[in-house]
């Protein structure tokens, strides 16, 4: 039993060490097998997506930080430029000329690259503007905290620079 | 006596409608009348009583480095017939412009017997003089007391064949101004101020002496100074000395051999002299001290027996210690006088001494010295280091040791200071009176002797000599300093006087040794412990909190009426009490009400303001709760100056979750444009 409980017990662990790993692999694997099925049963719409999800497939490729938010939000503003032209294929019977039509068209391809950019630049600019907003925060509190040092400090007779009480 | 105070009647308006020159409330006093000669070379002044009354009367001038006999001025003298009595005593006019303090006596009808001294017919000496002053003797005697001035200039004529009348003895230590020759040779070698009451039958001794100088017309040995007079009793013999081998008529010679009689246990007593013939058969044969073969050289003096070898010792208490410690003093008493009884005590003595390796050598040499001379003469007094006294004369000793140095030289006050106190650390007195165990129990002294190092030992300004000078010397004035020549007896006077002291010097430090002494031995219980006090108070500020303590307890027991130059004193020293409280709006509080107390004089409500308890405590849980603030405002102020770092984690989080949501949102917008077509 001891020895069948150590059995057992081994490959849960060995599971858990190696389990982002290995939930990544299978995730690009799931990732890659999708993308072959979409290609195989809609290779219009997969032409058009390959096309103008590019920025997003290289930003998730360039994107090395746990979660990818960078990548994350290239993809959905990328894809937000893709609803449109994924229509248009949609309307105009899905077929590999019309998807190429649609992929080389610069202004569409123009469109979806500038949202992807525009992504990007987001991703940029958010933590920017969150940490200037957070510094500020914590410039006023600093200075209400002071204010109020000083204030108990004089009340009491405390040292301001050292916080002794002189005599004691 | 050039002015003779008359009778009582209505006394001058002028002299009565000044204050200050009533004395104890009755008596008034004329400064400008002097009596000359009148209280035996005391300064004294003219006196009435305002009840009236028909004995003339006189204010004796007290000085204020010799104190007045307290147990005799409150337990009054009155009612002896012969006796100059005291009856009052207290501050009167000023004299020479200082304060001055009087001794109210009745003043003599006659002059002195000193003036115009001429041989007596013995008659007229026995029953003018002898009979009545032996009667004085006995009444004081009954009632446990001495007079100790009997001497020409203090005994007065009355009216002419009427017996002699004593004067006052009251105003001055005992026997302070006897001259050596009225005096027996033990207390004439003492410090004058430190004779001690001594015992009736020096009285007698001096009486002694009086018939003499009656007897023979002349003063005996006039001339002479105190050490000459001593040396010449030592080797004459006291009757020998004063009568200076001239004859008195038979009966005189006889009872003035009687009462010069070297122990005094041989003296009649007063009572068997107011029968002279009795006295006179009276004879008691003391066995002549053993003369030695060949004499014993110590210092200046010939020793030829212990009588002469004790006084020598007490003498040159240096030759004394140098001829014991090489035992040159003990072969001479086995060899040359015979005592080898002696010769053993002090060789006991030198051999604890080697022993006692703890005490100082000054005063073990010192306290060696003292046993050597108490078991030489047993009738000796304590000697030490030079200085000779009787225990009891330690309060008027003390007072001579505080006084001004003599311009014209003399005993030092400062050294003198210095033996008597070794005197008192060292329980010499308890000592000295083991050694006399066989004729007076000496557990009394050693008891007293232990009181009195306990006064000395009581640490800081409450204790020392001057604590014990003014607890042996209930009547003399304090002797601060700051006082000046002002003539404080009580704590009731102190109170205004210090008042006025601050209101003149505001920097004035009050709190001096003196007074805290002062303080200290005139007053009761609680104001003594709160002097003792300042001696714990280890702290500046509580020290100025017991010295408030101090004068609000003297205050409000003593003189309850406004001191507005003390309580200004104290606020002006009072900013470290207030700062005591930590917050500020309580102390701007406090200071307001303090200014508002100063101006009404009274420092108890001062000192409860200052010791507020309750307040402090309250105080001190407001400032703990504000450093904790504080520690908590500080930890924030930290945690905001190091969370840079992780402000800058979670800005990059929140951007980057910030960023997919708006991703998220353009997709669901374009599909809801889309979806609306």
């Amino acid at each position: 039993m001891a020895k069948a409980a150590k059995a057992g017990k081994a490959p849960g662990r060995q599971a858990a060490s190696g389990s982002p790993k290995g939930g990544v692999r299978s995730v690009v694997w799931l990732s890659g097998l999708a993308c072959g099925v979409l290609a195989a049963i809609a290779p219009g719409v997969a032409i058009v997506a390959a096309g103008l999800l590019a920025p997003g497939f290289v930003a998730l490729k360039l994107d090395q930080d746990p979660g990818r938010p960078m990548a994350r939000t290239v993809l959905t503003c990328g894809l937000a430029g893709c609803v449109h032209p994924v229509i248009t294929l949609w309307n105009t019977g899905q077929s590999f000329e019309a998807a190429m039509a649609i992929v080389t068209d610069p202004g569409v391809l123009g469109v979806a690259w500038s949202a992807a950019a525009a992504g990007w630049l987001l991703t940029q600019l958010a933590p920017l503007i969150v940490r200037a907003g957070l510094e500020a925060a914590a410039i006023g509190r600093a200075t209400r905290l002071r204010a109020a040092r000083g204030r108990l400090a004089e009340e009491w007779g405390i040292d301001p620079a050292t916080g002794n009480v002189p005599g004691q | 006596m050039s002015d003779r105070p008359q009778p009582d009647g209505a006394p001058a308006d002028t002299r009565s409608s000044d204050p200050r020159n009533i004395v104890a409330g009755q008596f008034i006093v004329d400064p400008s009348r002097r009596l000359i000669d009148a209280a035996g070379g005391l300064p004294a002044y003219a006196a009435t009583s305002r009840r009236g009354g028909l004995t003339p009367l006189m204010a004796i001038a007290v000085s204020r480095n010799a104190p007045a006999r307290p147990q005799t001025l409150v337990t009054g003298t009155g009612g002896i017939d012969g006796l100059a009595c005291a009856v009052g005593h207290g501050m009167g006019p000023p004299i020479d412009g200082l304060d001055t303090w009087y001794v109210i006596c009745e003043a003599p009808a006659g002059p002195p017997l000193s003036h115009g001294l001429h041989p007596w017919p013995e008659p007229m000496v026995i029953e003018l003089v002898l009979r009545p002053l032996a009667a004085v003797l006995e009444h004081l005697h009954e009632r446990g007391w001495t007079h100790r001035a009997i001497r020409p200039n203090n005994v007065f004529h009355s009216q002419p064949n009427r017996p002699v009348t004593l004067g006052a003895a009251w105003a001055a230590p005992p026997a302070m101004h006897q001259p050596a020759a009225f005096e027996t040779a033990y207390t004439a070698l003492c410090h004058p101020a430190a004779r001690g009451d001594g015992r009736i039958a020096d009285d007698v001794y001096a009486l002694g002496v009086l018939l003499a100088t009656l007897g023979l017309g002349r003063v005996p040995m006039e001339g002479l100074d105190d050490r000459a007079i001593l040396h010449r009793k030592l080797e004459l013999g006291d009757f020998m000395a004063i009568t200076g081998g001239d004859r008195l008529p038979p009966m005189l010679n006889d009872l003035v051999r009687g009462m010069l009689a070297e122990d005094p246990d041989h003296r009649p007593t007063p009572a068997l002299l107011r029968d002279p013939a009795g006295a006179r058969g009276r004879r008691v044969a003391a066995r002549p001290p053993a003369r030695a073969q060949r004499p014993f050289t110590l210092g200046a003096t010939t020793v030829w027996n212990n009588r002469t070898l004790a006084m020598a010792m007490a003498l040159d208490p240096e030759e004394t210690l140098t001829a014991i410690q090489n035992g040159q003093l003990m072969y001479w008493l086995r060899r040359g006088l015979g005592d080898s009884g002696l010769a053993v005590k002090l060789e006991d003595l030198v051999r604890h001494g080697v022993q006692d390796v703890v005490t100082d050598r000054t005063l073990a040499n010192a306290g060696l010295v003292m046993r050597a001379i108490a078991d030489t003469d047993v009738w000796m007094p304590l000697c030490w280091r030079g200085l000779a006294m009787f225990p009891d004369g330690l309060g008027p000793a003390l007072v001579a040791a505080s006084a001004r140095p003599d311009p014209d030289g003399g005993a030092s006050p400062a050294e003198l200071s210095q033996k008597l106190f070794e005197i008192v650390q060292t329980e010499a007195q308890g000592i000295w009176a083991a050694m006399h165990e066989e004729r007076t129990p000496s557990a009394p002294q050693r008891l007293e002797a232990r009181q009195r190092r306990a006064i000395l030992q009581i640490r800081g300004p409450a204790g020392g000599l001057p604590r014990l000078g003014y607890t042996l010397n209930p009547l003399i004035p304090c002797a601060s300093p700051l006082l000046g020549d002002r003539w404080i007896t009580n704590i009731a006077d102190l109170a205004p006087a210090l008042d006025a002291i601050v209101t003149a010097s505001p920097n004035a430090e009050i709190i001096e040794p003196h007074i805290a002494a002062f303080i200290g031995a005139r007053s009761d219980r609680v104001l003594d412990q709160a002097v003792k006090a300042l001696v714990s108070e280890a702290d500046p500020t509580d020290r100025a909190l017991g010295a408030l303590r101090l004068l609000a307890e003297m205050q409000s027991r003593y003189h309850p009426n406004a001191l507005k130059g003390l309580t200004a004193w104290v606020v002006a020293r009072s900013p470290p009490l207030v700062s005591r409280w930590k917050n500020r709006g309580r102390r701007n509080e406090v200071e307001g009400t303090l200014k508002d107390l100063a101006a009404e004089g009274f420092l108890s409500p001062i000192r409860d303001l200052l010791e507020d308890h309750a307040g402090h405590e309250a105080d001190s849980e407001g400032l703990h709760a504000a450093l904790a603030d504080l520690a908590r405002l500080d930890a924030e102020l930290r945690d905001i100056a190091d969370g840079g770092r992780r402000r800058g984690a979670l800005a990059a989080r929140l951007g980057q979750e910030i960023a997919a949501g708006i991703g998220l949102a353009a997709i669901a917008t374009t599909l809801l444009l889309a979806a609306i077509g």
